[in-house]
Parts: C-alpha cells; structure tokens; sequence
C-alpha cells in the first residue's frame, strides 16, 4: 500500500512539473489533461493512488478519532463513517477517470 | 486478571481526549513532535485530496468548467496551499520511511538494561539522523516547490 502510494504519487507529481510537459502551468490546461486521462498508463497510476492514498488517510483519520474519548465511545460509528467518506471519494474519482477516458 | 494489576490500570487508565497535548508533556523530544506533525501533515494531505478528487472531476462537464475552475483557484493563497501540500507529503513520507525503518529493522536498537539515565533504545542516533534527513528534505522539497509553482 505504502510502496503503491510512493510510486503512483512521484509519477503524478512529475507528470505535473517535467514529465510530459512544460512545467506546472501548462500541466493544468484542459488539452494537457485530457491527453493524459486518456492514456492508459495514467488512468492506472491515477486509479491505484486514489484506491492507495485514500484508504491510507482514512485509516489514519480512524485511528486518530479512535484515540480520542469520543471516538473510542462510538468506534463502529467512527469505522462506518471512515468506510462511507472513502466510497464516496473512491466512486468519484473512478467517474472521473472512467468519463474523461471515454471522451465525455 | 491480577487484583494488584487490575489496581495499577484503574490508578493509571490510558490517556484519551489529548489528540494534541501529549506532545508537548514532559518529557518533549523531537521524536514526540515528529509524530504530531506526522499526524497534522496526514490530516491535511487527507482534506487536500478530498478537495483534490472533487476539483478534478469538474474536468468531466468540460472545457468551460473546467478552464472556469482552474480560474478560480489560479491565485496567491491556493498556490500557497499547494506548496503547504508539497511540504506536508515530502515531510509524511520521509518520516514515515523512517517510521517503517524502525518497526522493520534493527534501527530500533539492541534492548539493554535500563540503567539511569534510563535513555530509550528506540531513540538511538540512526533514526535521530533519519529525522534530520526528514527535515532536510522538507525543506527542499519547500525550494523545489517554490521554483515549480512561482517559477523562480
């Protein structure tokens, strides 16, 4: 998990500064983006950073709340709510990858 | 259970309800701290990419809302945000590594007998000059992010 998260998140951070393009601004433009949406090396490194990297900070938010007086009074509470805000980001960013790859 | 430790954990129940003052009780090293900002670092990444995934997906309706958003965040404070985020990673990660490396290898330290002045193994010199290297390469990282996002 942590190794995914380190290799997806450097080819991200370079694809934003050199690799690819001419620096940062130019990363963000909408031709620059949707070129690399569409090609299937990004729409894999994108999928496993966001599965990664969000399962990874939920877990840490759930055990920091768990810590606490509060959360450790209602940790199915806690642990169900983690669960549902990484649905959530995970179901959104899928849509965005799956639709900016189909040519939405 | 023993009665006598049954005693001991009811006069000493765990601390709770302190996400942050621990850090800074008695007695406060750096490796302490390291672990607060391990975790603010962490929660910040955490609503960064919360943000992050729901921006991005303006890309899908697009052009416009898409060229309309990054008008929108295209100013002084978000660039500061974003250098914030670039610090946060590169400290979460570095530390993180030497985290790991004390959970998974012998960095930790040999167990010896607690003699006074009773100094932990666990915070030995190696991870101690892993720390610095964590600093170390937040700050360049922070140089780094400020020639790629001010492009100086």
């Amino acid at each position: 998990m942590i190794l995914a998260i380190f290799v997806t998140l450097g080819v991200h951070l370079a694809t934003h500064a050199f690799l690819g393009v001419a620096g940062y601004e130019d990363s963000l433009t909408y031709d620059s983006v949707i070129g690399r949406y569409r090609a299937l090396s990004t729409m894999l490194t994108l999928g496993v950073l966001l599965v990664a990297a969000s399962y990874h900070g939920l877990y840490g938010l759930r055990n920091i709340v768990l810590e606490t007086r509060w959360g450790a009074q209602r940790a199915r509470l806690v642990s169900t709510a983690t669960g549902l805000l990484g649905i959530v980001m995970v179901v959104w960013g899928m849509r965005t990858i799956v639709l900016t790859a189909g040519g939405s | 259970m023993d009665s006598a430790v049954v005693a001991i954990e009811k006069s000493n129940p765990p601390r709770r309800g302190t996400p942050v003052l621990w850090a800074f009780r008695p007695p406060v090293h750096l490796e302490r701290l390291a672990l607060l900002a391990q975790r603010v670092s962490g929660l910040a990444i955490l609503v960064y990419l919360f943000f992050h995934i729901f921006v991005t997906g303006t890309v899908t309706e697009g052009r416009g809302a898409w060229e309309s958003t990054m008008d929108t965040l295209s100013n002084p404070l978000m660039h500061l945000g974003e250098w914030l985020v670039v610090v946060a990673v590169t400290f979460h990660a570095v530390n993180g590594i030497r985290v790991l490396l004390l959970e998974l290898t012998p960095l930790v330290g040999r167990p010896a007998r607690p003699d006074y002045p009773y100094e932990a193994q666990s915070l030995g010199r190696g991870q101690h000059s892993l720390l610095y290297v964590a600093m170390l390469m937040t700050s360049l990282a922070g140089l780094a992010g400020i020639v790629i996002l001010w492009g100086l």
